[in-house]
């Protein structure tokens, strides 16, 4: 798997733990904490082998047959690589799906965390009224993916719609924003970014977690509030933005429910919100296809793993760990 | 899709191999999977279940649909187990909103329900794998009785000799308009048998007078699409190919480009709108088109949303291209364990005159067409009675049924809606845009 | 940003106050925020009470006829109140959150804290897990999960629950990974001289200071849980376990029905209580941790 370049945070970490402790107490307790460590894990992997990891490889399996959901599976085909084959080169709406969906996810990623931090520092501070904002910026993200959310963006980006509206107050003449192929994609990154609330949760509760004291020293110190950003915050914060940056990219990646709300599952109009897991559920679900649907998974995984592990290959210099098992 | 993905040039020589790590992971795969369908194929083989007269049978059936229709069936089942109080149900019904994702795994799973809802989109895909228990015997025998349907009718059920899926109603397209737009304009309603030169310059004539495109542009609607194909001597499907050439589709979309260069239709982003199927989409309620390429038994929901009267009328041209369309069929599970009475069940549904009465028309009109008469006689709502009048016409000068869609259907279709907007957005010319659709389809059903 | 930086200059010594004329500001542009982000929930509203012609036709944020009805119809419209629909749906998201605040919580701390064998191949294929498209998976975790008999039991919702007390939310126990590894290690080091045991650390070192991760976890878990539909959709099969999303789905068959209206009106109330369960929790996060007294 592409993600064992992910950072193994234990072989950097015995180092400085061993530094830390007396050497006996240390052999002590790494036995038992190794064992602690499965106790603890326990859950986790009776979940992981029981529910998650059979369905994966078997979705693994299914990649290599003309898997169908229909036929049983004893008498589905083995077709060995030709599933991954044809995606390379005999299905043009693959690599169309593959160029949405980087686009979608280049620019509606980082506007979204921004939006979310920005959005997130502005309601840090305990002030009268704060968590009424809170709650009413979350409230776009409790929508989900509903039937009244399709409705509603529709009406509100569509030639008569609210933002032509608004648009025409200054002058602007709009367009059929969701209904023309031009500009549905971007309609649809206005509501990904739109919908910004868990990762804003995210932010407020990391710089919940920022100790006072470090800004109180810092204040002492004749800081001004850039510098304490800059100094206390940004790091201190960096896990978490850390966090975000690699669920909301996998998440960017992976964007299915806005697209399927927004084309009424379609990918429409004429394509251009045909976003890769959307594409991957019709071929999967409408079409059938599910071992083709299977390997256009795997692909992706390979694809986001290699994302995901260059994120984490870049995080050792940027991100700060309070543990200390990153210095 | 069997073969969709064409064995890779140069297999013959890692055969051997291959076969070798087939059999390792069929291995590891039936260790997960094959008890559930071991139990299934056991259940398969034994008939014996409803052959004790009175054991008592619990049968699961899902369907899709309202609240209306939910209730309405409920009741009609009812009404079976209090005349057979052996006979109890296991009642799923939701929206069509992912009912063919739950149905797909709930038969992936091993458990598909003993009866369910399916329409001509689908059957065939469930009924090339097996899915669907041949119901060719019981019609045989008469244990299901199709002697007071439209012949035409019950063979839209028959999937490669085999009938697949039982009707549970009946439609046929409809072309639905608004009619206060037209009288309050003094212009005049479209009448059943225009030709579609007609119909469009109808639709100009609209648009100039009353301010709205007349029509909505149907290049993206199969069904609009397959009554012109049958029109022209042509069909959707031929046996296992498909029954049109590019050359069709290219007059066909170049049809509907002089339409929309005329301004009898509206811009293509009204239309994108309005190619999705959903009622309150429908251009003709939302009032941006004088008309909607719809189903005739749609109209009563349509009237619910706008204030406006409405009239159906049928598609232009020769409307003998037109067929008792199966709205939907009650298909059983072929593995179900109680075949016997499942078949009764669907006799049940159609033929008997109570449940008739409680079902009414929601899944279109009564498939019995002496059911049909007496439900059409208690039918109060204007709209429905003008929809049934209208069916009921129709139904004089109807052509024989093509065959139900062949599997890759849904492909097609989706296909279809793109190559048009391909051609509606000026993407493409109609010929190129033709020639895609082409191509798209013949990867499609292979 | 600016608007909130130019009040700081002024008070250097005190970060946490704030008032006067640069709250009113801060105020100003928030209310605008807000007002613009609002505005598709706000139509969401007013079209609730619009007549089904006008939510069609009307798309102006005012109904021009008010027809409260539609919450009535909604509420009424199946043979089991909607009330009903809210009740699983608050079951089912409950027993979620409990469920992943647990599991994951315990999950995150061997993660983060502890060292035993092949802990960074674990934490690989933990986030490995995140990656893979659902759809995929839903299929074979039917089949899975009906051999193992859990699907068209009893109690129907155990398909749905059961991986929720396992830690199968990867997003969980990383989002508490990546807290906990923000928790001085110092304060563990201390424990562990005075001999605590790594389940003593866990109790009154790491839980205590989990708070935010666990309000966070907590409040997405909720949410989430109460808007998920495929996955109910799946295995849930008879109205009376429906849940919220499912039900909602009925309202509209889009071939054959449209109560629009009574859509709208229930997916206002829907929001409800996610809402309040957000407004509750997020106070949670108000409050920094108290970490004085450590020193680093």
């Amino acid at each position: 798997m592409a993600l064992t370049t992910a950072p193994d945070p234990t072989r950097r970490g015995t180092g400085s733990a061993r530094a830390h402790a007396p050497r006996g107490v240390a052999g002590r307790i790494r036995n038992s904490e190794g064992l602690a460590g499965y106790v603890f894990l326990s859950p986790w992997l009776i979940g992981l082998m029981a529910v998650t990891a059979i369905p994966m490889l078997l979705s693994l399996y299914l990649s290599f047959t003309d898997y169908d959901i229909l036929t049983p599976f004893s008498e589905v085909e083995w077709v060995g690589f030709a599933n991954y084959e044809r995606m390379f080169t005999a299905d043009p709406s693959y690599w169309h799906a593959v160029r949405v969906t980087l686009t979608f996810a280049l620019v509606a990623v980082p506007l979204k965390l921004a939006a979310a931090l920005g959005v997130a520092l502005l309601l840090n501070r305990a002030w009268r009224g704060v968590g009424l904002f809170r709650s009413l910026f979350y409230l776009p993200s409790l929508l989900g993916g509903s039937v009244a959310l399709a409705i509603v963006w529709v009406n509100m980006f569509n030639r008569d719609g609210a933002f032509n509206s608004l648009l025409a107050v200054f002058g602007i003449e709009g367009k059929p924003w969701v209904n023309d192929p031009d500009w549905a994609l971007e309609t649809l990154m206005v509501l990904a970014i739109w919908q910004f609330g868990a990762p804003m949760v995210i932010f407020l509760a990391g710089l919940k977690q920022v100790p006072t004291e470090l800004y109180e020293a810092a204040s002492v110190d004749g800081a001004n509030r850039w510098r304490q950003f800059r100094a206390v915050t940004l790091p201190m914060l960096s896990p978490v933005i850390f966090f975000n940056l690699v669920l909301e990219t996998i998440n960017g990646f992976q964007g299915f429910t806005a697209a399927f709300v927004l084309s009424n599952g379609t990918g429409g109009p004429v394509d251009s919100t045909l976003m890769y897991t959307l594409n991957l559920y019709i071929k999967g679900f409408t079409d059938l296809e599910m071992g083709y649907a299977s390997a256009m998974a795997w692909v992706f995984l390979l694809a986001i793993g290699i994302i995901t592990a260059i994120l984490f290959s870049t995080g050792r210099f940027w991100v700060h760990y309070s543990d200390g098992e990153d210095r | 899709m069997h073969p969709a993905t064409p064995p890779t040039a140069g297999a013959p020589a890692g055969r051997s191999h291959r076969t070798a790590r087939r059999n390792l992971l069929r291995g590891l795969v039936a260790l997960a999977v094959a008890a559930p369908l071991a139990l299934g194929a056991a259940a398969c083989g034994s008939d014996d279940a409803s052959d004790a007269p009175n054991a008592p049978v619990k049968l699961s059936i899902f369907w899709w649909g309202g609240d209306a229709r939910g209730k309405l069936t409920e009741d009609a089942l009812a009404l079976y187990s209090k005349k057979h109080p052996n006979v109890t149900f296991e009642k799923t019904w939701q929206a069509n909103q992912g009912y063919f994702d739950k149905l797909a795994t709930l038969t992936a799973g091993g458990n598909p329900p003993d009866i369910f809802q399916i329409d001509d989109n689908a059957l065939a895909e469930y009924a090339a794998r097996n899915t669907t228990l041949d119901l060719t015997g019981f019609k045989d025998s008469g244990k299901l009785d199709v002697s007071k349907f439209p012949k035409s009718l019950w063979q839209y059920g028959v999937v490669d000799g085999k009938l697949a899926g039982l009707a549970a109603g009946e439609n046929t397209q409809g072309l639905v308009y608004n009619k206060t737009l037209l009288t309050s304009n003094g212009l005049p309603e479209p009448t059943s048998g225009m030709s579609w030169e007609e119909h469009i310059a109808w639709a100009e004539q609209v648009a100039k007078k009353a301010g709205v495109p007349g029509t909505m542009d149907p290049s993206a609607d199969y069904k609009a699409f397959w009554v012109w194909l049958r029109q022209q001597g042509k069909d959707l499907y031929k046996g296992k190919e498909i029954g049109f050439t590019a050359e069709d589709v290219t007059r066909w979309f170049e049809l509907w480009k002089g339409a929309r260069d005329r301004g009898a239709t509206p811009t293509p982003d009204v239309i994108h709108e309005g190619n999705a199927t959903d009622i309150t989409k429908q251009l003709v309620v939302t009032g941006k088109a004088g008309t909607s390429w719809v189903w005739v038994n749609q109209m009563p929901e349509l009237k619910k949303n706008t204030k406006d009267e409405l009239g159906v009328v049928a598609y232009p041209g020769d409307p003998s291209a037109q067929w008792a369309r199966a709205s939907m069929y009650w298909s059983a599970f072929k593995g179900t364990k109680y075949r016997d009475v499942a078949v009764d069940v669907l006799n049940f549904l159609v033929n008997d005159p109570e449940a008739a009465k409680i079902l009414g028309t929601d899944r279109g009109l009564p498939s019995n067409l002496d059911l049909r008469r007496v439900v059409s006689d208690d039918i109060t709502d204007p709209a429905m009675k003008q929809s049934i009048a209208v069916e009921t016409e129709l139904a004089q000068k109807f052509g024989e049924s093509p065959q139900v869609p062949i599997k890759g259907h849904s492909k097609v279709r989706a296909e279809l809606i793109k190559a048009a907007e391909n051609a509606q957005y000026g993407r493409a010319t109609p010929a190129e845009a033709a020639a895609q659709f082409l191509a798209a389809c013949k990867s499609a059903i292979v | 940003m600016t608007s909130t930086a130019r009040p700081a200059v002024s008070r250097p010594r005190r970060p946490r106050a704030s008032g006067g004329g640069g709250q009113a500001v801060r105020l100003l542009v928030l209310i605008a925020i807000v007002a613009v982000v609002l505005y598709p929930l706000f139509w969401m509203i007013g079209a609730s009470v619009k007549s089904q012609e006008e939510i069609v036709s009307n798309i102006g944020l005012l109904p021009r006829e008010f027809t409260p009805g539609n919450y009535v119809d909604g509420w009424t419209n199946f043979d089991l109140s909607f009330g009903r629909f809210f009740l699983n749906s608050a079951m089912v998201s409950l027993l979620t959150v409990v469920g992943n605040a647990i599991s994951c919580l315990l999950a995150a701390y061997a993660f983060a804290r502890l060292k035993f064998r092949l802990r960074g191949m674990w934490f690989a294929v933990m986030i490995g897990t995140l990656l893979l498209p659902g759809h995929v998976l839903i299929v074979p975790q039917y089949i899975l999960f009906r051999t193992l008999g859990l699907v068209g039991g009893e109690w129907p919702y155990l398909p749905l629950l059961i991986p929720q007390f396992l830690a199968t939310e990867a997003f969980f126990v990383f989002l508490m990974v990546q807290f906990m590894r923000g928790i001085p290690r110092e304060l563990d080091e201390a424990a562990k001289i005075d001999g605590a045991s790594a389940f003593g650390i866990f109790r009154h070192v790491i839980l205590p200071l989990s708070r935010p991760a666990l309000v966070t976890t907590a409040i997405f878990s909720f949410i989430w849980t109460w808007n998920d539909f495929f996955r109910q959709l799946v295995f849930l099969s008879s109205l009376e376990d429906y849940t919220v999303p499912v039900a909602l789905t009925l309202f509209i068959d889009s071939t054959s029905q449209s109560a629009v209206g009574p859509m709208f009106a229930m997916s206002v109330l829907s929001l409800l209580p996610v809402f309040l369960f957000f407004l509750a929790f997020q106070r949670m996060l108000v409050e920094g941790i108290n970490t004085s007294g450590i020193k680093g």
